[in-house]
């Protein structure tokens, strides 16, 4: 069941990629990807690519994919282990979802942080409190780890 | 699942009637014959009902059919629609009526016809293409198939009782699954936990319904007192004895709260106690607790450098050769020296006396509770074996020896209620600086009162507890009766708490009267016993103003021969002494009763002696369970046996 419906996930994929991200196996493991997410324009992330590694459970789609940054990203909901604090990835997920779309909330959430329900407080406390100072360390981080 | 035929999914994408709760019965909580298995209340109305599984089963599908039937919607409907409400049927129907619709969207009960009406659907979980026959949706527009759905389904339940909650698994869609799909789809095992968390959330939601805390006991409480939120003892079918309120052990007449500092304070106490009262002696100057963690007897008091001999706690100045002095710890001696007591030691006797007095409600509190549990151990033994060789001994069938059973019940209910009474003592009567002299007085009389009457209760108790322990071992130990009665041989000389103490012939016809003795006895003292701690507990449920106030009233006049007055007479009877008591009076003879019937006496007794007593305290004693009754009664009060049968002295 559940590499069935990777297979076909990634023939979807492949067929009609989104735009601002791509996904794929990282090697011969089909529960095993990799997916690279384009900094949203709108946002201080804009220019960096950032790499991304999701694991599928077994038990797939019912259960949800573990999904996390590999390069450093300065977002209150994502930590410096890259793990991502996202309500589909959790308790909302749903098997109607899939990875396109897991990839494009995570797009989202780039441009939109959720500093009420932080993964790291103080860059949730700094976003609220002085939001210039935030998105030039963004910029600052995305230059040095996302770009080149 | 194999046996997912067309007409299968019919029903499911209907939310149909199949399978579901359709028992006809009310809802209203039937009658059972629980409520009132308090070994103690027996005569007040009932205040909870205990269910089985099973009931709590009926009484589920009742609640559903009962909507089923007001709100004309399914079976599977009106279970999602009660779960949502947390079982509230008045709410639920005062929403329904006002908009069914808001109800119907807010539980997430569409009625969606599906957009299309092709042959084909694909399914959005592993997106392929099946006929629309083999797919379900939970009545909304999404088409899933079997296998999608099972493991949605079963995902859902594994984690948890939010499987009662799940929704159609597009995350758009509120619809929510029905129970009809849940059933269709998932297998036997997770069917039966999906069924477990409908019941369960069946408790767990409704404020007057409870799970019996003990573990394994699978039964579920009904609580039919309209005070929810304040203490309330509850006896399961299991045994077990709780408070609805705080699920702690049942602790009438205390409240919750108290029980709760009570069991923090024993938690943050108890241990370092027992652990300084066996391993520790208080220094002899100082008095602080010192633990001996070398060999030497020689001891120096770390705070106040007193050095003193560990085995007769004497000053070591008469010991050891330095001093010139010898090794004589073998005398014994009472040292006390008054010296100054200064300031700091004010403080240290102060915090000395106040543990004291921790310790001794707590000792107090301890011993009954052990002296319960070792009750309890001794009904599984009665059950378990004694009741048949007593059975044998005594000639007598099990079934007319429940009154042993009943006894035990007693004290274990008894020593419970008193154990509390010392907790509650202990902050009732603590004691409080900067009161008033009046405050202060009146405490004084209360907590006089208070001991009184849980002086009365326990002496009963322990009379009780004593024969039911003691008296009925001797009947264990008796030789069993040969045959029929009037056999001559046999009959052990020490049968029977009379204590006839010959052998021979008429040892069997004796040991059977000793026989009837002891029960009529028992059973008189297991009645006794019940209402003194019922009137302990009232009194305290009053408070203890109240309760004084009442007695200190004129007493109405009440005809001595009226048979309904027991319980009220054994009331009065131990209120007015108790009130002499409080008032500090002399009250030393347990039963005296204050009587102004005593004129009317009847003569009934030849012993001279006997009625000499009789007529100077103004009461006769029962034989069976020791009430005392005024001379006019010709029976017992209490235990409703005959005066010249039982010679009442």
């Amino acid at each position: 069941m559940a590499s069935k419906r990777i297979s076909k996930e990634l023939q979807d994929l492949q067929k009609d990629p989104p735009t601002s991200c791509s996904a794929g196996p990282a090697g011969d493991d089909l529960f095993h990807w990799q997916a690279t997410i384009m900094g949203p324009g709108d946002s201080p992330y804009s220019g960096g690519v950032f790499f991304v590694t999701i694991h599928f459970p077994p038990d797939y789609p019912f259960k949800p994919p573990k999904v996390q940054f590999q390069t450093k990203v300065y977002h209150p909901n994502i930590n410096s282990q890259g793990s991502i604090c996202l309500d589909i990835l959790k308790e909302q997920w749903s098997p109607a979802l899939t990875i396109s779309k897991v990839l494009l909330s995570i797009c989202s959430l780039l441009t939109d942080p959720n500093p009420d329900d932080p993964l790291v407080p103080e860059i949730a406390h700094i976003y609220k409190t002085d939001r210039s100072r935030y998105e030039e360390t963004a910029r600052e981080w995305t230059r040095k780890f996302a770009m080149g | 699942m194999s046996d997912y035929g067309d007409s299968d999914y019919e029903e499911m994408s209907m939310g149909g009637d199949e399978g579901g709760y359709s028992d006809d019965e009310g809802f209203a909580y039937s009658d059972q014959e629980e409520g009132v298995a308090s070994p103690v209340a027996k005569s007040s109305k009932k205040t909870f009902i205990v269910l089985d599984s099973e009931e709590l089963r009926e009484r589920l599908k009742a609640a559903v059919v009962q909507v089923v039937d007001l709100l004309c919607i399914s079976d599977a409907e009106a279970t999602r629609a009660l779960r949502f409400y947390k079982w509230d049927l008045t709410k639920l129907q005062e929403d329904w009526f006002t908009d069914p619709d808001a109800v119907r969207q807010k539980v997430g009960l569409l009625d969606e016809q599906p957009s299309t009406r092709r042959k084909e659907e694909t399914c959005k979980i592993c997106f392929e293409s099946y006929p629309v026959a083999d797919m379900a949706s939970a009545r909304c527009k999404h088409y899933y198939c079997k296998d999608c759905w099972s493991g949605y389904v079963q995902t859902a339940i594994d984690s948890g009782p939010s499987c009662l909650d799940l929704r159609c698994p597009d995350p758009e869609c509120k619809a929510a699954v029905p129970r009809t799909v849940i059933m269709a789809v998932a297998d036997a095992a997770h069917k039966k936990r999906y069924e477990e968390f409908a019941v369960r959330s069946f408790v767990d939601d409704q404020r007057q319904l409870s799970w019996c805390p003990a573990p394994d006991c699978q039964h579920a409480v009904v609580s039919l007192s309209d005070r929810l939120g304040v203490a309330q003892d509850i006896f399961c079918r299991c045994g077990n004895a709780f408070c609805f309120n705080c699920k702690e052990e049942a602790h009438r007449p205390v409240d919750c709260e108290t029980v709760r500092k009570w069991m923090i304070k024993n938690s943050a106490e108890s241990e370092n106690l027992n652990w300084i009262l066996a391993n520790t002696k208080p220094c002899p100057k100082c008095t602080r607790p010192i633990e001996k963690n070398q060999g030497c007897m020689h001891m120096t008091c770390s705070q106040c450098r007193h050095e003193f001999c560990w085995l007769c706690q004497g000053p070591w100045a008469e010991h050891g050769e330095r001093t010139g002095g010898f090794y004589n710890c073998n005398r014994f001696k009472k040292a006390v020296e008054k010296g100054e007591v200064d300031e700091q030691e004010q403080k240290r006797q102060h915090a000395r006396q106040s543990l004291e007095r921790y310790m001794h409600y707590w000792q107090r509190w301890a011993e009954n509770d052990s002296s319960r549990k070792k009750a309890l151990q001794q009904v599984d033994k009665f059950r378990g074996e004694q009741q048949e060789v007593l059975s044998e001994r005594t000639a007598t069938p099990t079934s007319q020896l429940k009154f042993i059973v009943d006894a035990w019940m007693q004290v274990v209910h008894c020593r419970r209620i008193l154990k509390w009474t010392y907790a509650t003592a202990y902050y009732t009567f603590e004691e409080t600086s900067g009161a008033t002299k009046e405050y202060r007085e009146r405490m004084a009389q209360h907590q006089e009162f208070f001991e009184f009457n849980q002086g009365q209760a326990e002496h009963y108790l322990e009379k009780l507890h004593h024969k039911v322990e003691k008296d009925l071992s001797r009947f264990l130990k008796a030789k069993p009766q040969p045959g029929a009665e009037g056999d001559g041989a046999g009959g052990s000389g020490e049968a029977g708490p009379s204590g006839s103490g010959d052998a021979g012939p008429s040892g069997s016809r004796d040991q059977q009267a000793a026989w009837n003795t002891f029960r009529e006895q028992l059973i008189g003292l297991t009645d006794v016993t019940r209402i003194h701690f019922e009137k302990l507990v009232n009194e305290f449920e009053k408070g203890l103003d109240e309760a004084l106030k009442e007695y200190d009233a004129p007493m109405e006049d009440e005809d001595p021969g009226a048979s309904a007055a027991a319980e009220a007479a054994a009331a009065a009877e131990a209120a007015a002494a108790a009130a002499a008591a409080a008032k500090g009076k002399a009250a030393a003879a347990p039963s005296r009763r204050v009587t102004r019937s005593s004129k009317r006496r009847q003569s009934s007794q030849d012993d001279p002696e006997t009625t000499a007593l009789e007529e100077e305290t103004g009461f006769w004693q029962c034989r069976h369970c020791t009430y005392a009754n005024d001379l006019g009664d010709k029976v017992c009060s209490v235990c409703e046996q005959p005066r010249d049968a039982t010679g009442g002295r």
